[in-house]
């Protein structure tokens, strides 16, 4: 029985010691071997690494890419006008050594916040010389690139690599949003009175335009018109002239027998005449003369 | 880390100790101890649990016991008796429990990826597969499944004004952009191992792209057309920001919930449009009254000509008639001019006199010289009163 025992516990302390001097690098992850705080060895490469067991110790570190967002930062370009940026950066140890000398014990959250001094000198820099209109929109590009080129030499002695640097945002301060509502606002209200006043502008035109024409089309009418009643006059004088100039002095007495019975019609016509007319040559005697 | 150390050691302590019950028994139950530990809510029947509760307790006697046998499983000759069924079940739980860790299961949207000591070796596609465990660990990612990030959706993180998704224009002027990004791996080992935080990232370089397109473009074809564009061009940054970091990941649109100007000034664009639907009014209105003023126009135009060509009717044909009624008596006229002449005067005045209230005063009567002598004393207003009045 107490072979069993010996064997059993000799079997445990083995394994304990096989398992402390061996260790596994993840893909994703780089590490250090340290002796009492000492850099034995370093590996870069996933797989299975040996160590001795109990006096050396493995700090692993991150392989990938690792994201920094930073935090809002208060720029003053050429013109003087304030922007607030916040960017971030992708970045990755490349010399885990380096990173260890310069960071300490604290990982990759001390050396985030390193970074980001880093970064936001950085920016500050760049920016710093260029006017707000090119952060704002046109030259965003470039200057990404020139940030993420003058972080590139500090971040070195980090021993990190700065992979990318990009400007997340680049706004307006707060007070100076109100002032861009308040010049957006005014823009629209321009642009609505602008709109009415068109439209106002179209409609009196039209209004006009139909004003005139409506003259235009009456005058002409009334212009036809009195031409056609011209015409007709005219060929009733022509048919006159033509009927009654047959005979002028027949006409002047026929038409004056007509006038009379027109002129003279009616119960409001009083006449005194003389029976001496000639419609009375009668009245007073035969006109046959003296009976002989 | 520590199922990786155990695993060595539990291997190398089944192979060291094949021949002995004791040993074996040991062996079987430190791998059944992490099984039990591991796979606790896992789809084991409940007797193989059992079965390593008991080898648990076995090895209680075994070791803390001495031989004792206080837990009325009785002397260690019983124990023995026991050993070589259990012995079996031991076994048959450890193959079990060595399957359950080998063979894992990638469903059709998944694939996996396979590390040997932390080195990626090889790619699992959907089905069964199989890895030397404990020395290789397999990881499995959502592959095909499309994954979504909202941006600029309800405050954001800090709550901020800006997180809101108010983003600058080219021409300085400020909308609001809700859009999603939708994503998913299109290579699992890049993806696994190149980016720590993969979702963050395609967020910031999503947050990122999305303004410094807005930041080239103007207010207004965002709000109004440019949409499609915009989207478009936006996800082609991304994707090339995201191939720079090797990062494995595909993204597969850029929808666009909300371009809008933000809710400060959103009334004074809605006048904007309300200014444009009014100018349209007013320009119908006008054209309304444009149509009614040019239809009336027509209409007194039409009139007036009819009228004329009425006259024109009118008064032709009454000269005609009146002509030719003219023409008919003077040709009658001219066979008989003197007794035509008389009888047209005599009945002329025989009609107009007729009617007419008369007076008829001689000379002689008047008064002898100049024909005035009643003359002066007629009622002329007297006279003219019936005709007046009646």
């Amino acid at each position: 029985m107490s072979r069993a025992y010996i064997f059993l516990g000799a079997l445990v302390a083995i394994a304990f010691v096989v398992v402390n001097s061996l260790y596994i690098v993840d893909e994703r992850k780089q590490a250090i071997v340290l002796q009492f705080g000492q850099i034995k060895e370093i590996r870069t490469e996933p797989g299975l690494g040996f160590k001795l067991p109990f006096i050396q110790n493995v700090v692993y570190y991150e392989d990938r890419i690792l994201p920094l967002d930073t935090s809002p930062l208060e720029v003053t370009p050429l013109d003087d006008r304030r922007l607030v940026v916040e960017a971030f950066a992708r970045w990755r140890i490349t010399n885990v050594e380096t990173f260890r000398l310069a960071v300490g014990a604290g990982g990759e959250a001390t050396g985030a916040s390193r970074l980001e001094s880093i970064l936001n000198a950085a920016l500050r820099g760049v920016l710093g010389n260029v006017r707000s209109n090119d952060i704002l929109s046109t030259d965003r590009a470039s200057l990404m690139v020139q940030i993420r080129d003058s972080a590139i030499g500090p971040a070195q002695n980090l021993g990190v690599e700065i992979i990318d640097v990009r400007i997340k945002r680049a706004d307006l301060p707060p007070q100076n949003l109100q002032a861009t509502f308040a010049r957006m606002q005014a823009e629209r209200e321009r642009e609505a009175a602008d709109e009415r006043a068109r439209g106002q502008e179209a409609a009196q035109i039209v209004r006009a335009t139909a004003d005139r024409q409506a003259v235009e089309i009456v005058s002409e009418a009334r212009k036809n018109s009195d031409i056609i009643r011209g015409e007709a006059d005219a060929a009733r004088n022509a048919i006159f002239a033509d009927a009654f100039g047959r005979d002028p002095e027949f006409f002047a007495f026929y038409r004056s027998m007509a006038a009379y019975e027109r002129a003279l019609q009616g119960d409001n016509s009083t006449l005194v005449i003389s029976p001496d007319s000639e419609f009375f040559n009668y009245l007073k005697n035969d006109g046959g003369g003296p009976l002989q | 880390m520590s199922s990786n150390g155990g695993g060595p050691w539990g291997g190398g302590g089944d192979k060291g100790n094949g021949g002995s019950p004791w040993g074996s028994g040991g062996g079987g139950n430190n791998g059944g101890g992490g099984g039990g530990n591991r796979g606790g809510g896992g789809p084991r029947p409940p007797d193989i649990e059992d079965i390593l509760k008991e080898g648990r307790e076995r090895l209680k006697v075994i070791v803390g016991g001495g031989g004792g046998g206080n837990n009325g499983r009785g002397s260690g000759g019983g124990g023995q008796g026991l050993g070589k069924g259990g012995i079996v079940l031991i076994v048959v739980a450890a193959i079990g429990f060595y399957l359950f860790n080998a063979l894992y299961t990638v469903k059709p949207e998944e694939r996996s990826v396979v590390l040997t000591f932390g080195e990626r070796t090889s790619v699992g596609e959907p089905g069964l597969n199989f890895i030397f465990w404990p020395v290789q660990t397999a990881e499995i990612i959502q592959v095909t499944r499309e994954n979504t990030i909202d941006i600029g959706v309800g405050g954001g993180r800090t709550g901020s004004r800006a997180d809101q998704g108010l983003m600058l224009t080219g021409d300085e002027n400020i909308v609001d952009i809700d859009f999603q990004v939708v994503w998913n791996v299109s290579n699992p080992e890049d993806f696994l191992f190149n980016l720590a935080a993969p979702e963050e990232t395609i967020r910031a370089v999503a947050e990122s792209a999305m303004r410094e397109v807005i930041g080239k473009s103007e207010l207004k074809p965002i709000l109004n057309r440019d949409r499609a564009l915009v989207s478009q061009e936006v996800s082609d940054l991304i994707q090339s920001t995201l191939n720079n970091y090797v990062a494995g990941v595909n993204i597969v649109r850029v929808n666009f919930d909300k371009a809008d100007p933000p809710e400060e000034v959103i009334d004074a664009f809605r006048d904007v449009q309300a200014a444009e639907q009014e100018r349209d009014t007013f320009e119908k209105q006008a054209d309304a009254y444009a149509n009614q003023q040019l239809a009336g126009a027509r209409g007194e135009a039409a009139q007036m000509l009819q009228q004329a060509e009425a006259y024109r009717a009118q008064v032709v044909n009454e000269a005609e008639g009146e002509a030719s009624r003219f023409v008919a008596v003077y040709d009658e006229y001219s066979k008989a001019q003197d007794v035509t002449r008389k009888r047209l005067y005599l009945e002329t005045l025989e009609r107009v006199l007729g009617t007419v209230d008369k007076i008829i005063i001689d000379d002689q009567v008047g008064g002898g010289e100049g024909g005035n002598g009643v003359v002066p004393y007629l009622p002329l207003n007297e006279l003219r009163r019936p005709g007046g009045t009646n």
